[in-house]
């Protein structure tokens, strides 16, 4: 563990008790009918500790219901639940609170170490687990690590395995299993990467993170029960897929995949091909090939015809109704019951031409009846053909030349031969054709399995090669001669028990299952230096930059730097880093959410884990999942509106990210965003101007009153400016919201509401509200950012100034994230500013609080929060929150700016708007008006430890303005990108990468890039120690 | 060391090894506090239950005219008609309630629900990442564990074999289920059919266990402990294997009998047919104690249907009915109450051969509760205004039910209730003592009504 001020560094052997005071107390444990619990003691010196510090509350006053002066009286698990709740506490310095007298720091110590030893003796200490949560980085003193103080300490991270993530889990299945996933970029389909769907099935993926903001993905997570279950069944599904359907798949090209697994099976392969193409065969052509084996005496071989019984069509009573399935479903219905095939080409083929309806159907019925159809089967193709022939029959002659003919085409003369020798052997009278051909598969398949018994297991060498190459294609590297032994062993055993094919996919899962296919490694090797550090192995360094940066494997370039010795020095390091972070030729999904959404602008080209970072750290893809009202939202399309809002939030994000100067500064300060906008200023322009021409056109012609002979006379307008589904060479064509000319007057008067009031630049959202999206989805995220969309000023080139904001923290996305469905949440928003921005700690909730903010029908939220928070026992806590999210008030929930509250209750309502529009359009607002109050967002800012920042602020904007300049803003989040980068909490010895990280954004002009390189090339990444026991 | 408990609570994710079950995650029964189990079995149906298809066609006067009108109103069954395609319970009235007036706007309605109508939650036409939660049926699983923790058994979409289902054992996580009676047999009674299947996974457990045990020499640490974990969790699993190969004389005598036009996932056998060999497997799976929690969607709007009355040598889809389109002559209307009476059928059948098998002082019927509601809400297209439930509850169940038509004070008003509130009150009064499951309804907030909490009229 690295250097830190924590329990085991303490000097047990001074508190060790020398004169104890035995506080033991049998009665209580025997009341409760337990055993006697182990003796307790405090030494004579802790007890006047505890004495002096605890005792005043915490005797028989027992305040909070905590007593410490019997503890001897508790049963051992409530005594050491008691013993971790008050090392947490003297520990993380909420005790004793800060109007007591204050410990000096050696007596702090002293109590800690005696708490840290009681606690050991049972191994029962949890302080331990949760410091190394990155909810809890934020207790190593922010002061001490920039300090310069310990900065001489040396860096280093234990040796460790780290849980691979929910994204690396789907990287690797997705590589495995030849997964391609693509997507729109640019408006061109794309191959990317970070895919979570299967094109056959599903995997279960036992590696989520959970959804917090700030740092999401640590190396403190074990593999548990849980995992491995899941991971059984993924194991089992994978080989399947792998054996059953992507060898065979690939078995016939030039570079087939998994060689080896094809030799293996190749003899069954070869065996299931043949048995494949024989049915085929035998399923269109059984017919004539009896007939010509057996001549004349093939009507006599045929079972006796027996029709199906339909039963009658009832009749209707008085009133009631028939109303026959329309077209569409009975051809469903025929495709299903797999009996289309051969409707379609009798009825399309001129021989049978001259068949009546009634004649169909008993041609029909015969070839299904001696092919041996189950007589239910053949009794529901009858009951459609009963209701439908003449229907049937139109579409086969309107698709006569669509449908292919079966062409009779003999196998080669050996296949036949087969055929034939096997029909003599198993026909027998009365068969159906379906029997026979059961009885000649199983005929051959018996001879296969013989053949395939006689040729012997996989020999040795062959064993060898697909250790090798399964080893290679799941765990990435080979298996070492020890290794190779032990599988050999095993599929050798499988081969024996379950056969050939079983056995590779057995050895799969094996291969899938071991704990190295679900752990990264991160192990030092090589000689230690004077601290005892090693340097991460250069196998292990490859993956642990190439995780860092993206969820994939190294690539090529850092595999062979690993290989030749090039991935042993600092500068190594650098080099790949710095390459990697230049790679442009990569396209990744953002977001796997989004994605589900078939959102299309969610492709990035940056370093996947660089963009997450930031997403993760702000937390505002959270908007995604938070449940809105969309009456409240004021319109419909919500859900595209949010998608927008955190795919433009990544917009944004990526933008200043690429720019990289002054990275944090201008994340937390600018005043310029994406709103509906894909990024391309130029395809937005265009679609802008295109819509100021139809307006500048149309303005001044009276367009209102247009019927079809006036709107005919500007075609050549309308074929140069196609407008949304209207056919300028069939203006009574349409859509289902009208026709041509109703078509165009909607679209017309959207324009019109958007340009009359003096807008410059006119956002190119649908012409008129209609099914899905003739341009860009998602234009009611002007509702988001307060606009209306008739009264918007939208700018084609973007980013662009947006009043009101300024940041990420007044971004709608992040604003949405940090919100109540239906209130906005000033503590959490404030308790984000704390601990992500100010590196501040704020204690947990105490679990008898009831946490909730009183209803007031005519107060604001805030006056009712402060109400319930601004007292003596909750505001020593809500302090270092409240004033901080206060100033969020300025925005509502939806993230809107606002100088008014809605008091959104019954009894305030002013205007009752409908719930649904009747003509849903670009300009509808459902809200209900309310009484309102004004906003107060005033708020206050502490701990910045500068005196010109800190203070009073007036708003968000105030705030983010202050906070953009905060040197110790800077520093937390760098101590952020820390944690995730490093996948730890820092510790005081982590001082110099920390420092070093710093000044490398500094000196860079503010690049984020040189942040991640600093971190990546630091002691704290490359230098590895072996954990003490 | 890990130990059981630390073992279940960590393993509530995804199938198992033994039978590509879609839960096998629990092996140790944890009987309730009399030793016997509570057993929940959710049936989904599709295209929507008309709420006056519910109403009670005996009524009184003004019992109709608050039914009608969507006012609270609670009628004690003895005495009324059932409407008829409920008559099929008419002798168990006794231990069913008609529950009218739950709201599922938080879930996703129109034609389908998937997942959502068990999780409370928008679904987005099933994607994987909108899967919120653990859906109710497993949560109730988790607190009565068993050797498959939970089955799930569905004809929809008219597959066969083992296929994705609509339940989650966890957030963005989607089951498998059973989707013919063959396969479900197959793989809940594998240890009995195929042993040699569990055998050569054990093998492969040994040899992991094996390999992964040898490094633990080599380390320290929370490395050590990390590696002892996992080498743990193997031998559980093992365990879990062996045992449940041991229990296979006793599950022989519970392996259900299914004719052979069931063979290769029966695509011949009629819709009756078919739900009846389902029902057979899914109560001799309870009888062996192989799981507690099961849920059964009888059908979807994908699910083929011939065999029934009036349309035996018709094959008609569920999504036309719903829309008034017909086959074979016959109105769609009938069709419709058709496929309803078939799936009373079924929860009649399963309360009749749970009442037959003695249990305790009693019947397995007694701790049993049967839910049967749609997935979509009160129509074909249904918008989740309404989501009603027929439920058949045991005498030992521990809610407040039985022998009632209960209808709650519609949504947005004082007093509503929500499908959330529904399962939370299945949780609390089975142990989880869950302040609310589901996401809220946006309406109640907006009116700021209360809808957190179980249904306190029916808490015991």
């Amino acid at each position: 563990m690295p250097y830190l001020p924590d329990l085991r560094s303490l000097p047990f052997s001074a508190v060790l008790p020398t004169l104890l005071i035995i506080l033991t107390g049998g009665a209580r444990a025997e009341e409760n009918g337990t055993q006697s619990p182990p003796p307790f003691a405090y030494s004579d010196k802790i007890f006047d500790l505890v004495e002096t510090y605890c005792l005043d509350c915490h005797d028989e006053t027992q305040k909070g219901d905590i007593r410490l002066d019997d503890l001897g009286a508790l049963a051992l698990t409530k005594r050491l639940d008691l013993l971790n709740r008050v090392q947490e506490q003297v520990y993380f310095r909420h005790m004793p609170p800060p109007k007591k007298e204050q410990p000096v720091e050696h007596e702090r110590q002293a109590l800690l170490a005696f708490l840290s030893a009681e606690l050991a003796k049972n191994d029962a200490s949890t302080l331990e687990g949760k410091l190394q949560k990155p909810e809890f980085g934020n207790y190593v003193d922010h002061d001490k690590l920039f300090s310069g103080e310990y900065r001489d300490l040396p860096p280093f991270t234990d040796d460790r395995r780290w849980l691979i993530s929910e994204f690396i889990f789907n990287a690797k299945f997705q590589r495995i299993l030849l997964n391609r996933t693509t997507a729109l970029w640019n408006k061109k389909r794309v191959e990317v990467m970070g895919g979570i769907n299967f094109r056959d099935f599903s995997l279960t993926n036992p590696f989520l993170l959970p959804e917090t903001s700030g740092v999401r993905y640590y190396a403190n997570e074990d593999l548990t029960g849980g995992h491995l279950s899941s991971m059984l069944t993924n194991a089992q599904k994978a080989s399947q897929y792998l054996t059953e359907t992507l060898v065979p798949k690939h078995r016939k090209s030039k570079t087939p995949f998994l060689p080896t697994v094809v030799e293996i099976l190749e003899l069954e392969e070869t065996h299931l091909a043949l048995l494949a193409s024989r049915r085929e065969f035998l399923n269109h052509h059984i017919e004539r090939i009896c007939a010509e084996i057996h001549g004349d005496r093939h009507e006599e071989l045929l079972p006796t015809f027996v029709p199906v019984v339909l039963k009658p069509l009832p009749t209707l009573q008085d009133g009631e109704k028939y109303k026959r399935a329309p077209m569409n479903v009975s051809t469903n219905m025929l495709k299903k019951l797999e009996a289309d095939r051969l409707v379609y080409h009798t009825l399309s083929d001129p021989d049978f031409a001259h068949l009546s309806d009634d004649e169909f159907r008993e041609y029909c019925e015969r070839i299904w009846f001696f092919r041996g159809d189950h007589e239910r089967t053949i009794q529901s193709r009858m009951a459609l053909l009963r209701e439908y022939v003449p229907d049937f029959r139109e579409i086969a002659e309107q698709n006569s030349r669509k449908i292919k003919k079966i062409v009779y085409q003999p196998l080669p003369d050996e296949e036949m031969l087969a055929i034939r020798e096997a029909i003599l052997k198993h026909r027998k009278k009365g068969d159906f054709y379906s029997e026979i051909i059961e009885k000649c598969l199983s005929d051959w398949e018996d001879r296969f399995a013989r053949q395939r018994e006689e040729a012997g297991p996989p020999s040795d060498d062959l064993f060898a090669r697909l250790i090798d190459e399964l080893s290679l294609l799941i765990l990435e590297r080979s298996p070492t001669p020890v290794e190779a032994n032990d599988y050999l062993s095993l599929v050798k055993t499988y081969t024996n028990k379950l056969g050939r094919r079983k056995a590779v996919q057995k050895l799969m899962q094996t291969f899938i299952l071991a704990s190295e296919f679900v752990y990264r490694s991160e192990f030092g090797t090589g000689p230690a230096d004077e601290h005892g550090r090693r340097m991460l192995s250069p196998r292990d360094a490859s993956y642990a930059l190439a995780y860092a940066l993206t969820d994939q494997s190294p690539d090529e370039e850092l595999i062979m730097a690993a290989q030749s010795g090039r991935l042993t020095t600092r500068e190594d390091y650098e080099r790949e880093v710095k390459r990697m972070l230049a790679r442009r030729d990569i396209h990744t999904l953002i977001d796997p959410v989004l994605a589900d959404k078939n959102w299309q602008d969610n492709v990035t080209q940056l370093p996947i884990r660089k963009l997450r970072f930031f997403r993760e750290f702000f937390g505002y893809p959270a908007a995604l999942k938070i449940f809105k009202d969309e009456k409240r939202f004021g319109g419909d399309r919500l859900a595209n509106a949010t998608n927008r809002v955190v795919s433009e939030a990544d917009r944004l994000v990526g933008y200043l990210l690429e720019k990289d100067q002054n990275v944090i500064e201008e994340l937390l300060g600018t005043e310029k965003f994406y709103v509906y906008h894909d990024g391309n200023n130029e395809r937005m322009t265009e679609a802008s101007e295109k819509i100021k021409r139809i307006y500048a056109y149309f303005k001044d012609t009276g367009w209102e009153h247009f019927g079809y002979p006036e709107l005919a006379k500007h075609i050549e307008f309308l074929r140069q400016e196609p407008m949304r589904s209207i056919n300028p060479d069939n203006l009574k064509s349409g859509n289902r919201q009208g026709d041509g000319l109703k078509l165009f007057k909607k679209s017309l008067t959207s324009i019109t509401a958007r340009l009359d009031k003096g807008q410059q630049d006119a956002p190119p959202f649908d012409l008129y509200r209609g099914y899905g999206s003739d341009f860009m989805p998602g234009e009611n995220v002007a509702k988001l950012w307060g606009f209306r969309k008739d009264h918007w000023t939208w700018s084609a080139s973007q980013p662009a100034a947006v009043a009101n904001r300024k940041g990420m923290l007044t971004h709608p996305a992040w604003l949405m994230a940090f919100a109540f469905n239906t209130e906005t949440d000033p503590v959490r928003r404030g308790k984000f500013v704390r601990e992500k921005l100010l590196a501040g700690t704020i204690p947990d909730i105490p679990i008898t609080v009831d946490a909730q903010i009183p209803e007031d029908h005519h107060q604001t939220l805030r006056n009712r929060l402060a109400s319930a928070t601004e007292n003596d026992d909750c505001w020593k806590c809500h302090e270092l929150m409240n004033p901080l999210g206060y100033a969020f008030e300025c925005y509502d929930d939806f993230g809107r700016f606002r100088t008014e509250e809605s008091l959104e209750y019954p009894e305030n309502l002013i205007e009752k708007r409908p719930d649904e529009a009747k003509d849903r359009n670009h300009l509808i607002d459902l809200r209900d008006i309310y009484q309102t109050l004004p906003v107060d967002a005033s708020g206050h800012l502490t701990g910045t430890g500068e005196d010109v920042l800190d203070g009073k602020v007036q708003n968000a904007v105030d705030l983010a303005g202050r906070l953009a300049k905060s040197r110790r803003v800077r520093q937390s989040i760098i101590r952020h990108a820390f944690r995730y980068f490093l996948g730890r909490n820092e510790v005081l010895s982590d001082s110099k990468t920390l420092i070093d990280a710093e000044l490398a954004y500094l000196e860079s002009g503010g690049s984020f890039d040189a942040v991640i390189v600093s971190l990546l090339t630091s002691d704290s990444f490359i230098y590895r120690k072996a954990p003490e026991n | 060391m890990i130990n059981r408990r630390h073992f279940l609570k960590h393993s509530a994710l995804g199938a198992g090894a033994m039978a590509l079950a879609p839960s096998f995650h629990q092996l140790f029964a944890a009987p309730g506090a009399n030793g016997i189990p509570k057993r929940f079995i959710f049936i989904r149906k599709s295209s929507g239950i008309r709420p006056l298809e519910m109403a009670l066609p005996s009524f009184s006067k003004t019992d109709k005219a608050l039914d009608e009108k969507k006012q609270a109103l609670e009628v004690d069954l003895d005495g009324h008609e059932l409407p008829n395609w409920l008559r099929g319970l008419e002798s168990h009235k006794a231990n069913l309630t008609l529950l009218q007036g739950l709201s599922a706007k938080m879930s996703e309605n129109i034609h389908y629900s998937f997942s959502s109508v068990m999780g409370c939650f928008k679904s987005n036409r099933n994607t994987l990442s909108a899967i919120k939660r653990t859906t109710i049926d497993f949560e109730l699983a988790k607190l009565f564990p068993s050797p498959f923790g939970h089955v799930e058994l569905s004809f929809a979409q008219g597959r066969t074999g083992i296929v994705s289902g609509y339940s989650a054992p966890a957030p963005q996580t989607r089951n498998y289920c059973y989707a013919d009676p063959e396969t479900a047999r197959n793989e809940l009674f594998k240890s009995v059919l195929n042993p040699e299947a569990v055998n050569s996974d054990n093998d492969m457990l040994s040899f992991l266990q094996s390999k992964e045990g040898l490094k633990i020499s080599g380390i320290q640490g929370p490395e050590k402990r990390r590696q002892e974990m996992q080498v743990d969790s193997i031998d559980v699993i093992r365990k879990r294997n062996r045992k449940l190969l041991g229990m296979s004389e006793s599950l022989a005598k519970h392996l259900p009998e299914l004719e052979p036009v069931h063979a290769d996932g029966g695509l011949n056998a009629s819709t009756p047919e078919k739900q009846a060999a389902m029902t057979r497997v899914l109560v001799a799976a309870l009888r062996a104690g192989l799981t507690n929690v099961v849920t059964y969607t009888i059908d979807d709007l994908g699910t083929p249907i011939t065999g029934l009355p009036g349309n035996e040598t018709d094959r008609v889809g569920i999504h036309p009915l719903g829309h008034d389109e017909a086959f074979g002559g016959v109105p769609a209307w009938k069709t419709r109450e058709q496929i309803r009476i078939s799936h009373v059928n079924q929860i009649k059948t399963i309360v009749e051969e749970l009442k037959a098998t003695p249990e305790g002082p009693g019947t397995m019927f007694d701790h049993t509760m049967i839910m049967y509601f749609p997935e979509n809400g009160e129509t074909h297209h249904g918008i989740g205004l309404e989501s009603p439930f027929v439920i058949m509850a045991g005498d030992q169940c521990q809610l407040d039910l039985g022998g009632r038509y209960v209808r709650l004070p519609v949504l947005g008003v004082e007093g509503h209730k929500t499908l959330g509130n529904w399962y939370t009150t299945l949780l609390n009064a089975h142990g989880n003592p869950i302040e609310h499951y589901g996401d809220l309804d946006l309406e109640m907030a907006r009116k700021k009504l209360d809808q957190v909490g179980p249904i306190k009229q029916f808490m015991g």
